[in-house]
């Protein structure tokens, strides 16, 4: 066994052959069912339509259960199961919160509205960050032709999102050996030392790291016209065309024949 | 002796712009999380998420701005995030309003060329109304918000009482308080870049 | 061939530098004075001097980053091949050379290590098939298999270096150009990167790499170029450079030629009664032990060096003697007392390898008192005057130079009357002034009867300023013992430098 492995077995990660990838957000998965990113976000839209757009709390659950069947064929399985059930968690307490009165029936109605609205989106959403990688992301942009004043700025930002809770960790530590603790307490006490304890650091190694990704991507080569070639292939297959279809199939269904809900 | 510095003082976002604005835009977006956290999944404060939104992020938006202040920095600032918040599966309100409200942020700032300080927190105020979105969708139609969840009976009891308890005044008050907070945040980020960035050598003195 | 042609360079310096007067801009930092050279082709060239003698520089103008992205007057000529690099764009130079850069935390445009060995090539709009083919080869030459396919947050600073060397490699430049790039590196990770230099050295391709630490470029190193505020002072062998006796080059401001000429300075003290003990202490990581079975005695004054591989647990072990890790077994106690973490917490400071996280306000004299309880004004200017900081009371932090920041942490330390105190990784980074000045600093804390731990990578470092090693590694505390003479090959072994021995 060679260094680097003992190394790795005695911090209990496991590695993984080829077929292991990362995603977006770094976890790792493995490839299920695979589709274009491009269609991804067809779907997505076509969710955030039928969700927005649902005529009944049922028709809501059948969007939820396909999302769910999705999320198992890209082998998020754990993820898709437990999304479902929570799904139908607050499909009973919504039930209950409709036998109140008065303003709190008012006020529940509009939160859960919200959370009917926006939770087949959020738990389909994370199936597809889950599995798509940055680099499939900006060949799929780059194929459409998307500005690159947007490409960019959004690779950038995903990439540095988690070196943002890096730096919070560093900044705690520091704050704790001065006495100062990141705290809502410590904030209201001395709230202009608290914030300068926080912005500072944070916006000091954002504009360096800005300037040395900078010039690491000049170097090799970012500002090339040439179209972007890349190491991951994409693509549409025949499941494209099978998973818009059941999508665009429920939205139909969901408009147009309202009373079989 | 020449100076060739001509490509820092290109006019259009370089490529050095582009990385600094996708940094700010990932700080930023970092604070709006943890400035939503308080009030998102509470059914008494949800709709009061954009105050949350406002109070935390501007001086990450005049840093930004005052780092790149040229034309498309916070229209891109706009952008991404309604498309980050729209893959993440939030309501298209709020996705709209930040792209809408991110464009106007953009023209106002820029009737000063991004240089002057209060103009940017205008701006940045303007930009905050974004994440309102949702909620004017909500006020605009509160019972077909509800449609989905409304069964025959319940239905008409419900609309008695929303129009009964109709919190008419409440749409003004959160964009009221969304504007007053982010003033209010933005005037601790101008002291912030007056007291330490501008003194580190960050950013250039601004107006 | 490179070849500049009677280069004058300065820096544009900012609105709030030149008010600032001292600092940075003070020292007329990184600015060329008429500096020509020559280098052929399948020439490896060392540039070493001290920090803001232009070395950087030089690096800046040949991969055209000067003055596309760092502003200033210059004047007179680079030529790559008899082409003027001015005339090129950026991207057109980016296939011609390749740079690696100090920093690996921000060097990655991607969150896999695939897709960043593939980003240069990605943008040179390489065909796929060829794009494989080359990422394959780079693997196999550079023995990087076992990093494809990973999470670049997880990676180790040393990884991520080679990962950013791979991702230079793929293009297959003619030219690699290195700035500092062993700053933040192991002894491991710095002979792997030695090998990876001899392997493009062997294909003829060009080298410049701009450093401090200078032994394990002698074997490869065709010349050597000295600098001395911004102009070029002497041209050297390799050969030449070792004869060089310790008082000159340290007068020059270098760093060791070769490890095997450094011994332990420090004449290790008695152990005095134990003023810190650790019994039988084991950390834990999310359920995970780290660390087990740590039993240690320490007397007031001792400097302890902490060393082990990358993920031995030895920040572990630093942010627990901090009191920042908090879900340890066993006793920590303290002049017979057992502390808590938060006893820990108030006791012991650590000085972090990237210090700009614990530096908040806006000058060094606001600093000395942000946040401290009691920190009168009497104090806090003794203090700066004792670390030599007063002449920069009213400088932003941000605008002083690393070890300066250093002293500044240390500043605050002192004024918080903090008894125990970790470095982590202090030389990252530093020249041998620098270097040589926080060894002093540290030897003074040490006779202030301070318990120091540092954890280092850097050998002489260690020889210069600590009186004990702990070697930390698989899961446990596996050696520690005195800094000394006698000791001297056992730390050698530690730091595996037969491997640099061979050469010398």
């Amino acid at each position: 066994m060679s260094k680097e492995q003992s190394e790795r077995r005695a911090l209990g990660v496991l590695r993984m052959s080829d077929d292991w990838n990362y995603s977006m957000n770094g976890e790792t998965v493995c490839n299920g069912l695979w589709i274009d990113p491009r269609t991804k976000i067809v779907i997505l839209l076509l969710c955030v339509l039928s969700a927005t757009m649902a005529p009944s709390m049922r028709y809501e659950m059948l969007l939820v259960l396909l999302i769910a069947c999705f999320g198992i064929a890209c082998r998020k399985v754990r993820y898709s199961i437990i999304g479902a059930l929570v799904y139908a968690a607050v499909y009973f307490v919504t039930i209950a919160a409709l036998k109140t009165h008065g303003s709190v029936q008012v006020m529940l109605v509009a939160f859960l509205g919200l959370v009917h609205k926006v939770y087949p989106c959020g738990i389909l959403s994370g199936i597809i960050i889950s599995t798509t990688k940055v680099g499939e992301f900006l060949s799929a942009m780059n194929r459409s032709h998307a500005s690159r004043k947007i490409v960019i700025p959004v690779a950038v930002m995903l990439r540095y999102i988690p070196t943002v809770r890096e730096d919070w960790r560093f900044i705690k530590d520091a704050m704790k050996m001065r006495d100062i603790s990141p705290s809502l307490k410590s904030f209201l006490m001395h709230p202009g030392m608290t914030i300068e304890c926080i912005y500072v650091p944070l916006m000091m190694a954002a504009s360096k790291t800005a300037d040395e990704l900078t010039v690491a991507s000049v170097t090799r080569g970012i500002e090339n016209p040439k179209t972007r070639t890349s190491i991951v292939q994409i693509g549409f297959g025949i499941w494209d065309a099978v998973v818009t279809v059941c999508f665009l199939a429920l939205f139909l269904v969901g408009q147009f024949c309202k009373g079989v809900f | 002796m020449t100076t060739q510095s001509s490509y820092l003082d290109k006019k259009g976002l370089t490529m050095k712009d582009l990385v600094t604005i996708g940094i700010f835009t990932a700080l930023f977006f970092v604070f709006e999380l943890v400035g939503s956290l308080p009030f998102a999944p509470n059914p008494a404060l949800t709709f009061y998420q954009p105050f949350g939104i406002a109070l935390l992020c501007g001086p990450v938006f005049l840093l930004m701005v005052a780092k790149v202040p040229k034309r498309g920095t916070i229209a891109i600032l706009g952008i991404i995030n309604g498309i980050v918040w729209f893959a993440l599966g939030m309501h298209w309100g709020m996705d709209l309003g930040y792209i809408i409200m991110g464009i106007a942020a953009e023209i106002v700032a820029g009737m000063k060329g991004y240089k002057n300080i209060k103009w940017n927190i205008a701006a940045y105020s303007l930009f905050c109304l974004g994440p309102a979105g949702v909620f004017v969708a909500y006020f605009f139609n509160p019972t077909a918000w509800a449609q989905t969840m409304l069964e025959k009976g319940t239905a008409q009891e419900y609309i008695d009482t929303m129009t009964a308890t109709a919190p008419t005044g409440m749409l003004p008050l959160i964009l009221l308080g969304t504007v007053i907070i982010a003033v209010i945040s933005g005037l601790v980020g101008k002291k912030l870049l007056k007291k330490q960035f501008e003194r580190a050598g960050v950013t250039e003195a601004s107006l | 061939m490179i070849e500049l042609k009677q280069i004058n360079f300065s820096y544009k310096v900012s609105r709030a530098e030149r008010e600032g007067g001292l600092g940075r801009s003070g020292q007329e930092k990184g600015g060329l004075q008429d500096v020509s050279l020559t280098i052929q082709d399948g020439e490896c060239i060392l540039l070493c001097g001290r920090s803001g003698c232009g070395k950087t520089t030089i690096t800046r103008l040949v991969n055209g980053l000067i003055p596309r992205f760092y502003a200033g007057d210059l004047s007179g000529k680079v030529l790559i091949n008899g082409q003027d690099i001015a005339d090129l764009p950026m991207y057109e130079i980016a296939e011609h050379i390749g740079s690696v850069f100090q920093n690996p935390r921000t060097q990655f445009f991607n969150v896999d290590s695939d897709s960043e060995i593939a980003f240069g090539l990605e943008n040179e709009a390489c065909p796929p098939e060829e794009m494989k083919r080359r990422i394959d080869l780079t693997v196999k030459d550079l023995d990087i298999g076992h990093l494809r396919g990973r999470s670049i947050h997880e990676l180790s600073g040393g990884e991520k270096q080679k990962i950013a060397f791979a991702s230079v490699y793929t293009m297959n430049p003619d030219i690699y150009l290195l700035d500092e790039p062993s700053s933040n590196l192991d002894m491991d990770a710095i002979r792997d990167l030695k090998q990876h230099l001899a392997l493009v050295k062997k294909q003829g391709k060009t080298i410049l790499i701009a450093e401090h630490r200078l032994y394990y470029l002698m074997d490869i190193a065709d010349r050597i170029v000295y600098m001395e505020r911004g102009r070029i002072a002497g041209i050297f062998t390799p050969e030449q450079f070792r004869e060089f006796s310790e008082a000159k080059r340290e007068e020059m401001g270098l760093r060791a030629a070769s490890l095997n000429t450094v011994h332990p300075k420090v004449v290790s003290q008695l152990p005095s009664d134990s003023l810190l003990e650790l019994k039988s202490v084991s950390l834990r990581y999310q359920k995970r032990s780290v660390l087990d079975g740590i039993n240690l005695k320490v007397g007031a004054g001792a400097v302890i060096g902490i060393i082990g591989h990358n993920g031995a647990g030895k920040t572990t072990l630093s942010r627990a003697l901090c009191g920042l890790h908090k879900k340890s077994e066993g006793q920590f106690i303290w002049n017979g007392q057992p502390q808590s973490y938060k006893d820990r917490l108030k006791r012991s400071y650590m000085v972090m390898q990237d210090v700009n996280y614990e530096l908040f306000a806006e000058s060094v004299r606001a600093e000395c008192a942000f946040g401290i309880r009691g920190a009168t004004l009497g104090l806090v200017d003794s203090t700066m005057e004792k670390l030599g900081l007063t002449p920069y009371q009213d400088e932003h932090p941000n605008t002083l130079s690393g070890g300066q920041k250093q002293r500044v942490a240390v500043a605050v330390s002192m004024i918080c009357g903090k008894e125990l105190l970790v470095f982590d990784e202090p030389t990252s980074g530093l020249d041998f002034d620098s270097m040589a000045q926080v060894a002093e600093l540290i030897r003074e804390l040490s006779a202030a009867g301070k318990i120091i731990f540092i954890v280092t990578h850097d050998y002489e470092f260690i020889c210069r300023t600590c009186s004990r090693v702990l070697h930390v590694d698989h899961g446990e505390v596996c050696d520690d013992f005195p800094v000394s003479g006698v000791t001297e090959n056992r730390i050698m072994k530690l730091f595996s430098m037969q491997q640099f021995a061979k050469g010398d």
